[in-house]
């Protein structure tokens, strides 16, 4: 009896769903081409290398925001602005770091003298910048998707206002390792990412910090009746998802060794969104699964893999995307799910040997 | 086939996860009678209706509507087979014309345009049918609650119905307006429609209807001829236990001289309440009358902290034992009220109270979680164990503590909002329209909790448009007018016509109480 509940559960479970999307994508990787899977420890970095850990590795940026974007999704709004939050976080960090000025490098050694400024100042300002998007929200009672709009505009602005419009460069090493040293032979940034997830998870789920975040998106009006600081909820939030953010440029800047305005986290805020909803967290907010969005995240990246490891245009990368996204969306839909459930109890009903 | 039934429901079964909605429930009804479907909420009378409208699909039986068998798939498709449904809330939108809303969907035709002309005098033509004279060109919104709701019925009828089914119809609607829907239900009647007619009113049932049908707990109790059964018959019978134990309440007694738990002293907050004092003792039951829009609510939130107060001290004694020591500060939030020992259950059970997609576990939980904060997270057992006593306590229907509160019946997710309070141990517990749209027995049920609850120290504030239930169980009632405090009485003075009497005084809308 016990077992017929679970199954019916777990084909409603839209995370169930979700793995079923990536086991299938995976399948055909393999099919397509069965050496896909095959990992190796590269001679000289000691990392190991492969597809499974590239999808895993470039997966990381948008997976670490989308963690904050999940939270955001649960209350029923969206953040637009995380993409341009990439874009400050580099440029400040890179700003600390460029090597052409004497003040900030010892010449001819590449050191940064305030290294730990480099990383902190960028990801104070990205959590700022979402206690702004959060003071607009709460208490200025502005919709989440307008008063994100402001920073993703002018965010890039932001950014190209620290560096003077420029593109400065460095060769600090203890930057270059953030994205692009390993331990054990995992490369950093999915170490990261497990952190960031790991830490998210017992934030939201150790302490009730996800039960309000719930209840503030399903009925504002009625957790702030039983008690529910709901403004502090929503700014804690939005902080939550820009300290993230800057998390993930710091990743994206130290991977190019460089900062770009124009292009770093471009669309990262639209990756995320779609990583949350793949995830099984529904856009008008409520309940939400931060493992789900994880391997929203992912199922992504394997989809631009996929496409680029078969030669397949890369304008025809989008277009690729999308049909899978459907896809999985439309398994995930209600009604898809009612009658599959439906099917799995009818099914288990004649197993058992029911006579009705 | 039986004799000329117009709709035969046979055995008629639905399951829904984790319980059966409905069990073998057969339902007849003959053309030409107006057939009254009871029971208590959660009963299955809206499972029944949604089976027949198809909104809910059947798991067993058959549904035989003039001799042929039937499977509606959805509200549309029904719709087409002659069975049109008024729901409750007026489902029309309220900027368009009255004849545009009739109409809407299946305007007449002609020369490839919309025949305004014939839409205008076909309307004006069904609303006079309904002994209703107004201008069918003015939007909606123009009218009254009930001339909207004559014009959902009308829509309703006009579709060629054959069953005609209204849910709630006259639970907005005044004596005079409920008296011009009986003429109409009258008047369709003898045209030989089958009219399904559900309602919390008793005496209306009574005043209606030819038979009616009793649902307990998604079974069938049986189909009476109106005069066969008593009220108290059929409310026995609805709720399945003797009603005299529950009735038999008594109010709670106050020894003077016994300390006061709250005193307000001159609260107001612009544009709400201008000016109002009370004070409340230890276990007593304080009971507020007044219309609508008296001031009732308003209070309630001034107390609680959810509108921000702006003159005037609340001061509470004898508080905090319990929870986080505030000392005396200003109660600005409902965060602070809740800290104090105060407790507030709101009127608009939908809006303000439920939180629909969480399970009934964490509705319980959330007003003590919140009490202790995020960063102090209560365990999953605790939860469990919480939640467990209150579905026992308060008898909440359902099969685990895991259902979300949104697929209860009203009067169990009222009771699951009561448990949230019951739950934070409060020392002030306000308890804001509690009993609406909720039927007899959870209704009852209620109100021995809040009497129990005094017995135990708990002082209450109660705010019903109900007099007699405010009578029945107030040590003293105030009664809001205008927004202001007007009278105070207790004990002999607590009489239906008084309480009247002083609602109505200097107003002249004093036929609208409810």
């Amino acid at each position: 009896m016990k077992k017929k509940i679970d199954l019916t559960q777990l084909l409603r479970s839209k995370v169930t769903w979700a793995i079923v999307a990536e086991i299938l994508v995976l399948l055909v990787c393999l099919i397509a081409r069965p050496d896909f899977f095959s990992l190796k420890i590269q001679e000289d970095t000691g990392m190991l290398y492969g597809n499974i850990i590239d999808i895993l590795n470039r997966s990381s940026e948008i997976t670490i925001i989308a963690m904050g974007m999940t939270l955001v999704i649960a209350l029923g709004g969206t953040d637009l602005s995380v993409g341009a939050l990439v874009a400050v976080s580099g440029a400040i960090a890179l700003k600390f770091m460029r090597w052409d000025v004497a003040e900030y490098i010892t010449p001819g050694d590449y050191s940064v003298k305030p290294y730990a400024l480099a990383l902190l100042v960028p990801l104070g300002v990205c959590t700022l910048m979402g206690l702004f998007n959060g003071f607009l929200i709460a208490k200025g009672g502005m919709q989440p998707i307008i008063a994100t709009l402001i920073l993703m505009v002018c965010g890039r602005g932001i950014a190209q206002i620290t560096t003077d419009g420029r593109q400065f460069t460095t060769k600090f090493t203890p930057f270059y390792r953030i994205a692009n040293s390993s331990f054990l032979a995992i490369p950093m940034p999915i170490i990261i990412t497990a952190v960031v997830i790991l830490l998210m998870w017992l934030f939201v789920r150790k302490t009730a910090f996800g039960t309000f975040v719930e209840a503030v998106g399903i009925n504002r009006n009625a957790s702030r009746l039983s008690g529910i600081n709901a403004q502090m909820v929503i700014f804690i939030v939005f902080a939550i998802t820009g300290l993230l953010s800057g998390v993930s440029g710091l990743i994206y800047s130290s991977r190019i060794m460089s900062n770009d305005s124009n292009n770093a986290g471009l669309n990262f805020e639209m990756d995320a969104i779609l990583a949350v909803v793949i995830g099984g967290t529904s856009m008008t907010g409520g309940k939400f699964s931060l493992v789900g969005t994880a391997i929203g995240s992912i199922i992504i990246r394997t989809i631009v893999t996929l496409v680029y490891y078969f030669g397949i245009a890369s304008e025809a990368t989008m277009a690729f995307k999308a049909m899978i996204i459907a896809v999985v969306i439309v398994l995930q839909s209600e009604p898809v799910s009612n009658y599959l459930s439906k099917r799995a109890r009818n099914r288990a009903k004649l197993a058992t040997g029911g006579v009705k | 086939m039986s004799e000329n039934n117009l709709l035969e429901m046979r055995q008629i079964e639905i399951q829904f996860p984790g319980v059966k909605a409905l069990d073998k429930v057969d339902f007849f009804m003959r053309p030409g009678e107006i057939h009254s479907l009871l029971g208590e909420n959660g009963a299955g009378k809206s499972t029944l209706i949604k089976c027949l409208t198809g909104v809910h699909h059947k798991d067993a039986g058959t549904i035989i509507l003039d001799g042929k068998e039937i499977q509606p798939q959805s509200p549309q498709h029904a719709m087409e087979m002659g069975i049109s449904t008024v729901y409750q809330e007026v489902n029309l939108c309220p900027n368009l014309t009255v004849a545009e809303n009739i109409f809407v969907g299946r305007q007449p035709m002609k020369h490839g345009q919309i025949d305004w002309r014939t839409i205008n005098r076909r309307a004006r033509e069904l609303m006079a049918r309904f002994r209703m004279d107004i201008d069918v060109t003015r939007p909606l919104s123009y009218f009254s609650t009930a001339i909207q709701q004559m014009v959902a019925i009308a829509r309703a009828v006009d579709v060629k119905a054959k069953i005609l089914i209204l849910d709630e119809p006259t639970s907005s609607l005044d004596d005079n307006e409920v008296q011009l829907l009986f003429d109409v239900m009258r008047d369709l009647r003898a045209e030989g429609m089958g009219i399904i007619f559900i309602t919390h009113f008793l005496d209306q049932v009574f005043a209606i209807s030819d038979r009616l049908t009793i649902l307990r707990n998604g079974c069938l109790v049986g189909t009476y001829n109106i005069q066969d059964i008593t009220k108290v018959e059929l409310v026995t019978q609805m709720v399945g236990k003797d009603m005299d134990a529950i009735f038999n309440l008594k109010r709670p007694d106050v020894a003077p001289g016994t300390p006061d738990r709250l005193t307000a002293t001159h609260i107001g907050s612009p544009g709400k309440i201008d000016d109002i004092s009370l004070n409340v003792r230890e276990g007593e039951l304080i009971g507020f009358a007044g219309l609508l829009g008296s001031g009732r609510t308003e209070t309630a939130e001034l107390l609680f902290g959810v509108t921000h107060l702006s003159h005037g001290t609340i001061v509470l004694t004898g508080i905090g034992e319990n929870a986080k020591q505030k000392g005396n500060k200003k109660i600005k939030n409902p965060y602070d009220a809740l800290t104090k020992g105060l407790a507030f259950c709101p009127e608009d059970r939908k809006r303000d109270g439920i939180i629909s997609d969480l399970s009934i576990r964490e509705n319980i939980a959330l007003a003590v979680q919140a009490r202790k904060g995020f960063l102090h997270p209560m365990s999953r057992r605790e939860q469990n164990a919480l939640a467990d006593k209150y579905i026992a306590e308060l008898g909440i229907a359902t099969p685990d503590a895991e259902k979300k509160i949104g697929e209860l019946s009203g009067g169990n997710q009222q009771k699951v909002i009561l448990a949230r309070w019951m739950a934070t141990d409060p020392r002030v517990l306000i308890l804001d329209e509690p009993t609406r749209g909720i039927d007899v027995g959870a209704k009852a049920e209620i109100q021995r909790l809040m009497l129990e609850m005094c017995e135990k120290g708990v002082s209450i504030i109660f705010i019903s448009s109900e007099l007699d239930e405010i009578i029945r169980c107030s040590t003293r009632i105030i009664v809001m007018r205008d927004r202001k405090k007007v009278a105070e009485l207790d004990g002999e003075n607590c009489t239906q016509e008084k309480i009247l009497t002083i609602i109505a005084e200097g107003a002249e809308a004093a036929g609208g109480v409810a």
